[in-house]
């Protein structure tokens, strides 16, 4: 391998690794959040996604919906859907038992019936492509190639994170989430609706998933198993410490440069091993992640 | 004066733990009520069943006449009723500003809302030093005074007070009991649990004796101080 490889195939990577990236990114935000605000990792994330894209798929190919609504729409599915699982299913496992493990099933649950449904309506048996948001044409950044979808994918991700941290961080409905993360007691004596924030935060995972699903589904072919993407989301979550919403954006990016580069320089059959690496690597350099606080101990 | 508070056979479980059973008490609006007994002898479950977090199995609890025991916690607190928990129950990795901004949650009177958190700053200079620290990094007694604050900030009709002494120098106790003194010309109303009996009796005009989820004994704060038994156990001479 040349030199001038080595540099194109670094530049390449880069490139197509942020891309791919951001949409881990998503998802790790979307599994990040949830966990943050109910120490539950959510087992159905991935399907959420799948399911999302598929809803996308129904309305815009079965229905002959125009983009412009498939879109807000399969959005709004998946805030609700996702809103309501936490109201309906989560909250009277919660109160039936509160141990966590008990609503760690219940998300697996979720999982297999959203993928058994999809099975059931027919649609996931052929896989299908999205077509895409827009033409792909080929773009060089540099030397690397990129079409127009990929920075329609990247800037996507890129502002619907923004937002993201911003609702988190300034507005009142972002302050009480965090209050939850940090102390569901005290914020219940301030006065905050537990039920109210669960709901919010778990529509706004679901809804983030829907947005990478769009982001996604044009890229890959679509079946009722496709949620195995969340592989890679987790990956990227643990990377970045699990319970840091920066964490899992920067482990987001870290994932997608590095599948790339072990694609681009190992063998594309090594790809699927890379989130594994990545995963054992940082667990063994800084056991708390990259951006995992100190490791607090909990009074008892 | 009519009473703000009233408990009447109040029973309440963790499982199968039954943490209270009947247990009837009532706060004077404009007064200060004590709540004393050891540990585990239900002080604090009667304080979360009041706010809400624990579930009331039977009994009512009457808030300014209106009974409060199936409300959910968020309308307890707009109601008026605020708790300042025991321990260091701080927003931890938000500054104390942002602490004391969550205290006014449920408030839509923002005006307002700024001139009590001024007032506030006043009654507790050190907490204005500190208004961008992170809450975590405070002193157990700056963290103690953040938490009145913070329940300050809801403008509450009536404040629980769970072990404000717990902790503390003897000092900073002083100044907490103090401050809650000033509070309550200021016309609050509050209940206040303790286990430092001595200031509790000194500072409330009547009091209750919590022992295993049962009231034991209760009377003028005046005169439990001179009460022989009260004083050998909760006294301690
Ligand atoms: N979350 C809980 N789960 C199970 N049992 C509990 C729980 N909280 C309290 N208890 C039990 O209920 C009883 C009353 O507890 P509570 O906290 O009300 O006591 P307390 O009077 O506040 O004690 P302390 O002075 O130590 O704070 C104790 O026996 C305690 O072990
Ligand atoms: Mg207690």
């Amino acid at each position: 391998m040349t030199i001038d490889v080595v540099f194109l195939f670094l530049q390449q990577g880069v490139a197509s690794g942020l891309v791919i990236g951001s949409v881990y990114a998503l998802i790790a935000l979307a599994i990040v959040v949830i966990f943050k605000t109910s120490e539950v990792p959510n087992f159905s994330q991935g399907e959420m996604v799948m399911a999302a894209g598929y809803i996308a798929l129904y309305l815009l190919v079965f229905r002959s919906m125009p983009l412009w609504i498939v879109m807000p729409a399969t959005i709004l599915a998946a805030y609700a859907g996702a809103a309501l699982f936490r109201r309906l299913v989560l909250n009277q496992v919660a109160r039936a038992n509160g141990s966590p493990v008990n609503l760690v099933i219940a998300t697996l649950g979720l999982s297999y019936v959203l993928r058994g449904f999809v099975r059931q309506t027919g649609f996931g048996d052929t896989p299908r492509s999205f077509p895409p948001v827009i033409e792909p044409q080929s773009i060089m950044i540099g030397q690397a190639a990129v079409t127009t979808l990929d920075l329609v994918i990247l800037t996507t991700a890129v502002l619907v994170m923004a937002a993201f941290f911003w609702m988190f961080k300034y507005t009142k409905i972002g302050r009480a989430m965090r209050a939850v993360g940090m102390n569901p007691k005290a914020a219940q004596l301030v006065g905050v609706d537990l039920t109210r924030i669960h709901m919010i935060v778990w529509g706004l995972s679901g809804g983030i998933s829907a947005i990478a699903a769009l982001l996604i589904s044009p890229k890959v072919l679509m079946t009722a198993d496709m949620g195995s993407i969340v592989t890679m989301g987790f990956a990227a979550a643990i990377v970045g410490g699990f319970t840091s919403l920066p964490g899992a954006v920067v482990g987001g990016f870290l994932i997608g440069i590095i599948e790339n580069f072990v694609g681009l320089f190992i063998s594309s059959r090594a790809i699927v091993l890379a989130p594994f690496v990545a995963i054992m690597l940082v667990l063994v350099i800084r056991p708390q992640g990259l951006f995992g606080g100190r490791v607090e101990i909990k009074k008892v | 004066m009519p009473d703000l508070l009233e408990l009447t056979g109040v029973s309440a479980s963790y499982g199968r733990i039954q943490a209270l059973s009947g247990v009837s008490l009532s706060v004077p609006e404009g007064s200060i009520v004590a709540l004393l007994g050891s540990n585990g002898a239900g002080k604090t479950t009667t304080l979360n069943a009041i706010s809400r977090l624990v579930p009331v199995q039977s009994g009512n609890i009457r808030f300014d006449g209106k009974p409060i025991e199936s409300m959910a916690s968020h309308r307890v607190v707009e109601g008026g009723v605020v708790q300042v928990p025991e321990g260091r129950e701080v927003f931890r990795d938000m500054s104390v500003r942002e602490n004391l901004e969550m205290g006014a949650y449920r408030r839509k009177d923002p005006k307002s809302v700024r001139a009590d958190f001024e007032r506030i700053l006043d009654y507790f200079p050190k907490l204005r030093e500190r208004l961008q620290q992170r809450a975590g990094t405070l002193s157990g007694g700056e963290q103690q005074m953040l938490l009145i604050g913070r329940a300050l900030m809801a403008r509450p009709r009536l404040l629980l007070l769970d072990e404000p002494s717990l902790g503390l120098s003897p000092v900073l106790v002083q100044q907490i009991f103090g401050f809650i003194d000033r509070l309550n010309k200021d016309g609050l109303t509050i209940l206040l649990v303790e286990q430092n009996a001595a200031v509790a009796l000194s500072t409330s005009s009547y009091a209750y004796i919590l022992e295993n989820g049962e009231l034991a004994l209760q009377g003028a704060s005046k005169e439990l101080r001179h009460d022989d038994s009260v004083r050998r156990t909760y006294l301690g001479h």
